[in-house]
């Protein structure tokens, strides 16, 4: 089959940043997460959980709270602003400082008409929705000491503010405090230590719901002002709640990682005297739970351990399907490395910065299996700090290695590379104005033009050279899509361009003519990475549920290879993993092979070799290592996977015919997330 | 009762060698039960006990001290903080009712917001503080990440379980006897 020599690199320090907060749109499917750096995901919960958008984060956002209105989506943070994002051009459309300090939490109406925040100053802020921004309206008493968080009632009459030591409940009309409840402190030596509301909820029947820092869910009923049931679920905090849309079922995340969920339910047959009791535990984080969304069908948790659990509630999905599969999403559904295939260097996509790095080199030869020798450690040529507050959006290095670029929200910035005794890097000062809100980036495959693509899933050919960088041409497509471009690829020759964006539309555009080409047929799963073979000049696509799709260019159709693939059906193996394909590359020694990897494996597809059965078996490896040479054929198979690196961030192909695999093992992540509370484990 | 046996230990040990007085005050009897401990070795460790004692609640009022200086000193900030920032608006109220009255130089100047955005960036501060101290201060019980990620910490039911299969097979192995 192949034998390479593998560049096993994990000097790549990524460090996903830990989920503050999060907020599911029942409407559209979509869950937001925001993170500690400010930014901002939307995974499509309709197309196998698909990390669609990311919006990069700011310094200082700080976000505390997420509230979706509409197809609108707002967050507040301690930088005491509110800010409405544009998730069409993946940035914030505006910030509206609320004057009350940090903010803590934002909630809107059940009419989606009015925004309430709660401040670090005291107040509940309420903001009016309009059609393209928000109004301030008022304030709500001023209470001492700040609002961590709030709730509406579903009548919009009153709002339920959790404090410190205690919840009050607001008049919306009048803004008078109606009731308040005094929260209990811990017993024991936490007592003189204040008691943080750190969540609550209001239902229908004016039960409130309360989670607090003394490791209690309280329910209290909100017409009477008095507490009905105390939970004490944990000895560290209740750092957030979640009722079901239905209002039958209630989650709590805590400090303990541990998400318990409480039911309305009556223990007798009749049904007549409903309670809210403790269900289930679940344990799912190893460190503090801080964000919770509730649907229909399963509780969506995430914390400082930085990874997204969606748990199915079996109560509500088909069991053994992989419906009720727990799902763990802790890597990027991008790529954050490009490969200078050419030069042999990687380029180390972080917040703040890029890192520029040669790969090292071995000697000798060896069987497989074995370790080379070193001969030249790999080595970093480039720290490039970014200037602004403004977080990297994407960046692309060109093959050759002598062209960088990178995009914020609010700029471009280009740089050429030299290489000779030292390394010098010089930023290309005049851009052209077009350059703006770019999403994406790849430069031709010859390094002579940058392609960015931009609003409306337009895309920007700018030529670069070592004079000037030039503004070419704008490429638009037909279809009226405002999405924006997350994929963007350039063939080889330099003739075609392909372009993906979130509403599942691949576009190929015709460069020597400048023009749209024509559009691969919509499928509606999103496409999760694409790739032109440099030889047939053949669109690989694969796609959000797993699906592989081979689309030729010249004859704007699918190839013969695709319709069998799809007669055939892929192996249920392949459909039902949990991570998406992020990166594919091709060997230009055997035409015949596509080599892509998700985060648990790299596979090499034949497409000379026949696919395999429904009921053979996909990882079959091992199997075909251990027949004689001449048996193998018969039980050869087009998928060939390899398991033995993970987790995988990227696996290139360099023009020497060495395969790079670039891994980030999960505990090295681990193990330098901030302190968990210390709990009794096996052996520990 | 401890007197008498000191005494009595004094009269024997004035024929034998004088050992050097012990640091550590053991209840184990040694062979030579007889003697009791030297007089002067525990009221030594007491003086010792008082002293070490003495001296944590002295840290820990001082300790107490500080912080109490420390959050003063920080309300006392904010304070001043918030009259600057009256000032400031009222500064800008002006600036705009003077630009009114004075057409001519309506656009041509600029008042910038140096002051507000340090309070701004000082009330965040205070309040990405207040998230530190409740989840990660003193007496919130924290572990570290290192244990975290060691092969040890084990925190899903399935990986526990594979665990203990592992677990018997290895002990399963060591009972076997070596050929």
């Amino acid at each position: 089959m192949g034998e390479f020599k593998v560049h096993r690199v994990r000097f790549f320090d990524y460090i996903p940043s830990a989920i503050r907060t999060m907020a599911f749109n029942s409407q559209t499917e979509r869950l937001a997460v925001a993170r500690a750096d400010g930014a901002v995901e939307i995974f499509n919960f309709n197309d196998n959980f698909f990390q669609e958008k990311v919006i990069p984060g700011q310094d200082g956002r700080a976000i505390e709270a997420l509230c979706w209105v509409g197809h609108r989506l707002f967050s507040a943070g301690l930088n005491g602003e509110i800010t409405e994002y544009d998730l069409e051009n993946l940035r914030p459309q505006y910030t509206v400082d609320a004057y009350g300090g940090p903010i803590w939490t934002i909630s809107s109406n059940s009419q989606g008409t009015q925004l309430a925040v709660g401040c670090e100053d005291g107040t509940v802020k309420i903001f009016a929705i309009l059609e393209e921004r928000i109004q301030f309206q008022r304030n709500l008493n001023r209470h001492k000491g700040r609002i961590i968080s709030l709730c509406w009632h579903p009548s919009s009459a009153q709002i339920a503010a959790g404090m410190t030591d205690m919840i009050t409940i607001f008049d919306a009309e009048t803004g008078h405090a109606t009731r308040r409840l005094l929260v209990d402190r811990a017993t024991g030596a936490s007592k003189n230590k204040e008691v943080v509301v750190w969540s609550v909820g209001y239902l229908s029947d004016h039960t409130i719901i309360s989670g607090d820092s003394a490791g209690k869910v309280q329910i209290w009923n909100g017409l009477t002002g008095t507490l009905v049931r105390t939970y004490l679920v944990t000895k560290w905090d209740v750092l957030v709640l979640s009722v079901s849309k239905d209002e039958s079922s209630v989650i709590a995340g805590t400090s303990e990682g541990t998400v318990i969920q409480f039911q309305f339910i009556s223990s007798t047959v009749d049904q007549h005297d409903k309670e809210w009791v403790r269900t289930r535990t679940f344990r799912n984080h190893s460190h503090d739970v801080s964000a919770l969304a509730h649907t229909d069908t399963a509780v969506v948790s995430g914390g400082m351990d930085t990874q997204l659990v969606v748990r199915p509630l079996l109560d509500k999905v088909e069991k053994n399907t992989q419906e009720s599969a727990l799902r763990k999403i802790a890597f990027p559904h991008r790529s954050l490395v490009g490969c200078a295939k050419k030069a042999g260097l990687l380029l180390f996509q972080f917040p703040d910065r890029l890192e520029l790095w040669k790969l090292g080199e071995s000697e000798g030869h060896g069987k497989p299996g074995d370790r080379l020798p070193v001969k030249r450690k790999p080595e970093k040529l480039i720290e490039l700090k970014r200037k602004g507050e403004d977080h990297i959006c994407c960046s692309a290095l060109s093959a050759c290695g002598g062209w960088l670029a990178y995009s914020t929200v609010s700029n471009v910035r280009l740089y050429r590379i030299q290489y000779s005794n030292t390394i010098s890097i010089n930023k290309v000062s005049k851009l052209p104005k077009e350059l703006r809100s770019v999403h994406q980036l790849c430069f031709s495959s010859d390094s002579s033009k940058l392609f960015a693509s931009s609003c409306q899933s337009s895309v920007i050919v700018v030529a670069v050279s070592q004079q000037e960088c030039r503004y070419l041409h704008t490429l638009k497509h037909k279809t009226g899509s405002r999405q924006p471009v997350h994929l963007l690829c350039a063939s080889d020759d330099g003739k075609w361009l392909a372009t993906a964006n979130t509403d599942c539309e691949i576009h190929i555009y015709n460069l020597h003519k400048m023009k749209l080409h024509c559009m691969v047929p919509v499928y509606n799963s999103c496409p999760t990475t694409i790739a032109i073979h440099p030889v047939t000049n053949n669109l690989i696509s694969v796609h959000a549920d797993q699906q592989i799709f081979e689309f030729s260019l010249v004859q704007k159709e699918y190839t013969q290879w695709s319709r069998r693939l799809q007669t055939q059906g892929l192996l249920s193996l392949w459909l039902e993993r949990d991570t998406p394909i992020t990166h594919i590359t091709f060997n230009p020694k055997n035409l015949d092979h596509i080599i892509l990897h998700d985060t648990y494996m790299f596979c090499i597809i034949d497409q000379s070799l026949p696919f395999p059965e429904l009921n053979a078996v996909l990882w079959n490896q091992m199997t075909l290592k251990s027949l004689p040479v001449s048996q193998r054929i018969g039980q050869s198979h087009a998928f060939k996977i390899c398991k033995s690196f993970q987790h995988l961030m990227c696996v290139s192909l360099l023009e020497d015919l060495s395969l790079v695999v670039v891994e980030r093992p999960l505990l090295d992540i681990m193990s330098q997330l901030p302190a968990p509370v210390r709990q009794k484990k096996f052996a520990t | 009762m401890a007197k008498k046996q000191r005494g009595k230990a004094s009269s024997s040990s004035k024929t034998a060698d004088i050992e050097k007085p012990t640091k550590s005050f053991t209840l184990s009897l040694e062979s030579s039960d007889d003697e009791a401990p030297e007089e002067v070795t525990f009221e030594d460790s007491k003086a010792e006990a008082l002293r070490s004692m003495k001296q944590a609640l002295d840290t820990a009022r001082r300790e107490k001290q500080l912080l109490k200086e420390k959050r003063r000193k920080r309300q006392e900030l904010f304070q001043e903080q918030k009259v600057s920032v009256c000032h400031f608006k009222w500064f800008q109220m002006l600036s705009e009712a003077w630009s009114l009255t004075n057409p001519d130089l309506k656009g041509k100047y600029t008042v910038t917001t140096v002051k507000e955005r340090t309070l701004a960036s000082f009330q965040q501060q205070v309040a990405e503080e207040f998230i530190q101290s409740r989840l990660y201060g003193p007496g919130t019980c924290r572990t570290t990440s290192e244990l975290v990620a060691s092969p040890y910490f084990i925190f899903s039911s399935k990986e526990k379980a594979k665990a203990e299969k592992l677990k018997k097979r290895w002990l399963h192995k060591q009972q076997i006897p070596s050929s």
